[in-house]
């Protein structure tokens, strides 16, 4: 074995333990996605958005670590104990695996996007969102625009950060036809009952195909997958059937940016801006006034909101959009009450 | 028979008992050969991340990581365990098939039916002691396991069913029974529309081990369960008669037919077996490690399991080694994640690398020719 | 063509295969080739049509010495071998098989099978070898086959043919046909080589005989210049008994009796139709016949391994069609089978292990559930001892051994216990000179001892040197009974029978 070989990489290799514990000294954030992983144009992505966009700002060291399965959400985080000053947990479905470690380990901060403990964890500060009010949005707009009479939605889990987008998307429809005295209908989801389809994952494209490729089939020309990756399988039927036949709305982040290849087929989508409360998040644990408890993202402080329409922006009729831009309005000063 | 034919004979037979000491061949393949096959797939990954543009400095790196993050530390030695622990169990049963000429695929679906079941009786039963709720619990998932593999047995024994099939079929319906099981109102935790259970009592989990050192040792009780089964399967395979039969029958199954044999009887005892040992994993990951049952919460065991049981020529001190191997690199792969920053998926290419090496012993031997002076052996399998 | 091996050595390791051999092979000749098996007869061969390299000597051919490098040169000079096991296709033609490898080609390069048909035609008519070219190989009979063996080779143009065992799975009248193609081949002016152990097939066909141990040629001579156990103890290296040795034939009770006995294939098909017989204490009864006449059903229904349509089996007057393997086992059954690989031995196993593969529960080897593996070794190397099993241990696996060896160990399993009834299929197929003497011996102590012995061969001098009675099977039944009791036992008569003659 020619050793002068071996030696370099090693020789790097020591560097870079040396390097990495001087690094540690630097502010340190770090996250834990889901299974869906750093990339899925959806939730994760949009969290890390915010741990880079302080990394820019503040010059502070960011770290993240994926997740193939439920069993990595415990040993990740644990992974991450000492050597982050803040961990951000992405995902309902890690609620409890953050609170075990954060009752365990009681000095280290933790926030988590989508949970909300009750009562609340003093080192960790929960994200949630009250995408409900966007989705309304959402839900009045895909009414005002469908050509069938039929909207539909899916989820990935039945769990409430899913389903909050697909009541309000539901509600919105109701409100619609309210107005109107129209008879659009909702398939995919009845938010009485709680009951609606579920991919039951994060990961699968052929999934998202399969189940706007359903919906369609039934009549929907305007569909919502509401669970992260999947929804880009759903986009990729939309190309290939036109977006006259199927148009899908986005969730978490704007679509039309984050998937470019497909960017013509959504209608909107219903942003969730954790990448601002992840970065607030951050920033109060670097200024020491992080403080456990629950953030709530509303339309009111723009936590939530309506992505621009983008290229369908002459599609939507000028009445509609002025609709919508009241009944926001309305929901900020309580006016409508989304889901009462 | 004169008798000095008799006492030539009797000095033979002693000649006879003499074993010869292992070969040079033996010490190539259980030592060196592995030990080549990490080096070489450390290079070739180590290529495959230049060829994705990882910097040299951050492949070195994730090297070090990769080390420290199995043996490195005490936590790291804690995490190795508790991967390897299952995988050990479920590659148990998987290699017992083997033995007896069994390809059961089935663990993954052992390892879900075993787990719901411990799940079950590890939240129900509340105010048990637990020294009568945890072996009540571990015991739940045994049975159950053995019993979802012992159909793919029986129905092997009755009607001739390709175990392949029928295993593959019982994996397939085992997702969707834990799905549906995760929704009904009294396994379901109360408040939560998702499928997910409730928790198991505190008296029906696999205590942590270290965890009076630090509270982030994950390292649990069912380390040791492991251990006892290691010993138990050997013991079993070696040392009984049923382990014989076991042998026999996965050897030359007509030999062991001819030579008065059952082999109905065999297939169901060996897959129930197997069915137990997965049903034990999955046991052993909602009582030591998740609490809780969840869609997917047997994360590729019982396939990890398969590739365990290869690797360790299901020999169960192999199984051992092997699982560990396993836990090794899930530790340090995630460390490669933290330290490094390499993407989940490369580090999963430099993993299967080593275990692709090692399992191919010849290609290893053909990569680094000098060093190797013992005759490859040849295997019939 | 002549072909001539000069000081030929082979080393494999630390094992001498060959060494100093010389041997002369020369046209329109047939030179017998005679050793038991690990003699070095193969290695000798597969030098000769190039797989090996020796590592002294040389090949010369019509005098000019020539070099080797693979098993391609040995076929481009004239070498064709005939192996033991065939190397066909089964759903491919005759025709097809001949040429696969060689394919004669039309335009663009298609299968010209018309060719290929015209010139099996050809070679057919030549040596009169009368095989189909657009039969199936898996609808023909093993003589057949060899046949097509043989066609390849001339098709490759060979001058030199080499035999190995050829006649091990051939039935005694395939055997006669065969020597009429050799003896067309040789008078062709082909030069041939004969590898076997069977003397008497020596005798009869060669033109000169080499006599191979140990990796040399001990001994050169013409056919009629010595006999049979002349041959024998060159093969063997010491003194031979050919004749089986055996007490007055005075048969005790009846042990077994069969009546009515039917048997189905697994295809349904009649495998034994309606057999009764019976055996007796200090008797050995011989079964004859040509394979694939209900024997192995019946050897298997009587070891209990195989399911009975009808009629009855008794033992010491107790029905038993019904009872397992195991049962019968414990009642004194030994069964010696008739494919010793498929269903006697494990080949991954040790010969501990093996000679206690179905007496492993037996209270001598195992208590409860737990095996006494001290036990074991120890009887296992007793037996192995007092059957002269040739191995350097008993922990060896038995794969390691030869098959004479084995065999030795399968008889000496099933015979190392306190047996009634000795079941032995073709106890000898395939073995060299000195195990058959050695298990003969042993079949007619078993009978000597008070058993009831029930032998099946196609080997009909073995059936005719070690049987009291012997009964011949035609197409799953019993036709023709010769010995005590029948007709007197005539070699001719019971080939006749075989055949399906009525006598």
């Amino acid at each position: 074995m020619d050793f002068k070989r071996l030696a370099k990489p090693a020789l790097l290799a020591g560097m870079m333990v040396l390097g990495s514990a001087a690094s540690a000294l630097a502010f340190t954030a770090c996250q834990v996605t889901d299974t869906g992983g750093i990339d899925d144009n959806g939730f994760n992505q949009t969290a890390w958005k915010g741990v880079t966009d302080a990394m820019a700002e503040h010059g502070i060291e960011g770290r993240f670590l994926e997740s193939q399965a439920a069993t990595d959400y415990e040993p990740n985080i644990n992974s991450l104990l000492g050597g982050c000053d803040i961990i951000i947990t992405v995902g309902f479905l890690m609620g409890d695996a953050t609170a075990a470690a954060a009752q365990a380990n009681p000095d280290q901060k933790f926030s988590i996007v989508d949970y909300a403990y009750d009562p609340t964890i003093p080192n960790v500060l929960g994200q949630v969102f009250a995408t409900d009010q966007a989705a309304f949005l959402a839900g009045y707009l895909a009414a005002g625009m469908t050509k069938s009479g039929t909207v539909g939605t899916f989820g990935g889990i039945n769990i409430p950060p899913v389903t909050v987008f697909m009541d309000g998307f539901a509600w919105g429809v109701d409100y619609y036809n309210q107005q109107k005295g129209t008879s659009v209908t909702v398939l995919g989801w009845d938010p009485d009952t709680k009951e609606g389809l579920f991919t039951n994952n994060f990961e699968s494209l052929d999934d998202g195909r399969t189940f706007a490729q359903n919906l369609y089939d039934e009549g929907a020309d305007i569909v919502l997958p509401v669970a992260g990756p999947v929804g880009l399988g759903s986009a990729a039927l939309a190309d290939e059937l036109g977006t006259d036949n199927l148009k899908i709305i986005g969730v978490d982040a704007d679509q039309y940016l984050t998937n470019p290849e497909k960017q013509g087929v959504y209608l909107t989508s219903i942003l969730k801006q954790m990448d601002a409360t992840v970065k607030s998040a951050i920033e109060a644990a670097m200024d020491g006034t992080f403080a456990g408890g629950l953030e709530v993202g509303t339309l009111e402080n723009a936590g939530v909101g309506l992505a621009p329409y983008h290229d369908m922006d002459s599609a939507v009729p000028a009445e509609l959009k002025s609709e919508i831009e009241t009944i926001k309005q309305q929901i900020i000063d309580g006016t409508i009450s989304v889901g009462m | 028979m004169s008798e000095q034919q008799q006492a030539q004979t009797e000095k033979l037979a002693h000649q006879l008992l003499q074993r010869a000491a292992p070969s040079r061949t033996v010490y190539e393949d259980l030592i060196i050969v592995p030990v080549f096959a990490i080096v070489a797939a450390l290079i070739l990954g180590g290529l495959v991340m230049l060829a994705t543009n990882v910097s040299l400095e951050a492949i070195g790196k994730s090297y070090v990581a990769l080390i420290y993050g199995s043996v490195g530390s005490l936590g790291a030695w804690s995490e190795t365990l508790t991967a390897a622990t299952p995988l050990v169990l479920a590659g148990l049963g998987v290699a017992m098939g083997f033995r007896a000429g069994f390809f059961n695929i089935g663990a993954e679906g052992q390892v879900l039916m075993g787990g719901m079941a411990a799940v079950i009786a590890g939240f129900s039963f509340a105010g048990l002691p637990i020294y009568i709720h945890l072996p009540l619990a571990l015991m739940a998932g045994i049975l159950v396991g053995g019993f979802y593999a012992g159909i793919a047995g029986w129905l092997r024994a009755a009607t001739g069913a390709h175990e392949v099939i029928s295993t593959i079929m019982l994996n397939l319906i085992s997702y969707r029974l834990v799905d549906y099981l995760l929704k009904v109102p009294f396994i379901q935790k109360s408040g939560r529309s998702d499928p997910i259970s409730n928790a198991v009592l505190d008296s029906a989990q696999l205590p942590r081990l270290l965890d009076w050192i630090d509270p982030n040792l994950r390292v649990h009780g069912g380390l040791i369960i492991m251990l006892l089964a290691v010993w138990f399967c050997y013991w079993l395979l070696f040392k009984t008669t049923i382990g014989f039969e076991f042998r026999a029958s996965g050897e030359n199954a007509d030999a062991a037919r001819f030579a008065g044999m059952r082999s109905g009887l065999i297939v169901v005892l060996v897959m129930a077996l197997a069915g137990a040992l997965a049903g034990l994993a999955g046991a052993n990951q909602v009582l030591g490690v998740l609490e809780r049952a969840s869609p997917g919460f047997s994360a590729g065991i019982g396939f990890n399991a398969i590739s365990v049981a290869l690797l360790g020529r299901s020999h169960p001190i192999g199984v051992l080694i092997a699982g560990l191997l396993f836990g090794a690199l899930e530790a340090g792969g995630r460390q490669m994640q933290v330290d490094a920053g390499v993407s989940l998926d490369l580090i999963g290419i430099v993993q299967s690398l080593i275990i692709a090496f090692i399992a191919a012993p010849l290609l290893v031997r053909a990569v680094f020719p000098w060093g190797f002076r013992g005759k490859a052996a040849s295997r019939k399998e | 063509m002549d072909i001539e091996l000069r000081g030929i050595t082979k080393r494999f390791g630390e094992v001498v295969a060959n060494s100093g051999v010389n041997l002369q092979i020369k046209a329109g000749e047939v030179l017998g080739l005679l050793g038991e098996n690990g003699a070095g007869k193969s290695t000798m061969m597969n030098v000769l049509s190039g797989l090996y390299r020796p590592d002294e000597g040389e090949i010369v051919i019509d005098g000019k010495p020539v070099q080797f490098d693979g098993p391609g040169d040995g076929i481009r000079a004239g070498i064709g071998m005939v192996h033991q096991h065939f190397m066909l296709v089964p759903v491919f033609t005759v025709a097809e098989n001949v040429v696969l490898g060689v394919e004669p080609t039309g335009p663009f390069d298609s299968l010209d099978l018309k060719t290929a048909r015209k010139q099996v035609r050809e070679i057919n008519e030549t040596y009169g070898l009368e095989v189909d070219p657009d039969a199936l190989i898996e609808n023909l009979p093993v003589g057949i086959q060899q046949r097509v063996e043989i066609i390849k080779v001339l098709f490759r143009e060979a001058d030199v043919l080499i035999f190995d065992e050829p006649t091990a799975v051939l039935t005694p009248q395939e055997v006669t046909d065969f020597f009429k193609i050799v003896r067309a081949l040789k008078d062709a002016g082909k030069a041939l080589v004969f590898i076997t152990h069977k003397l008497h097939e020596i005798l009869e066909i060669a033109d000169r005989i080499n006599v191979l141990r140990a990796g040399q040629i001990v001994g050169e001579c013409l056919p009629g210049e010595k006999t049979d156990i002349e041959l024998a103890e060159m093969m063997v290296g010491r003194p031979v008994n050919l004749e089986v040795e055996k007490k007055p034939y005075a048969p005790g009770e009846v042990l077994l009796d069969v009546k009515d006995l039917t048997i189905l294939r697994e295809d349904d098909s009649l495998a034994v139709d309606d057999v009764s017989f019976s055996v007796r204490r200090n008797e050995v009864v011989g079964i004859a016949g040509v394979q694939g006449n209900g024997q192995s059903a019946l050897v298997e229904a009587l070891a209990g391994v195989h399911r009975v349509a009808g009629g009855t089996i008794s033992f010491e007057g107790k029905d038993i069609t019904r009872t397992s393997a195991r049962a019968r086992h414990k009642m004194g059954f030994a069964h010696i089978p008739e494919d010793r690989l498929k269903n006697g031995v494990v080949t991954n196993f040790t010969i501990a292990e093996n000679m206690v593969l179905n007496s492993y529960y037996d209270e001598r080897y195992s208590k409860g559930v737990s095996m006494d593996w001290n036990a074991v070794n120890e009887h296992a190397a007793e037996y192995a001892a007092a059957f002269d099993v040739r191995t350097p241990s008993i922990f060896e696996t038995l794969n390691h051994l030869s098959g004479g060896n084995q065999q030795k160990m399968v008889v000496a399993r099933e015979m190392s216990r306190d047996t009634q009834l000795m079941i032995a299929a073709h106890p000898t197929r395939g073995l060299d000179v000195g195990s058959i003497e050695y298990i003969h011996s042993r079949l007619m102590h078993a009978r000597d001892e008070g058993d009831a012995v029930l032998i099946v061969s196609s080997e009909l001098d073995e059936v005719i040197a070690l049987s009291d009675r012997i009964l011949v099977m035609f197409k799953g039944r019993i036709v023709a009974e010769f010995g005590a009791g029948g007709r007197p036992v005539d070699k001719n008569d019971i080939g006749l029978a075989m055949a399906g003659a009525t006598l």
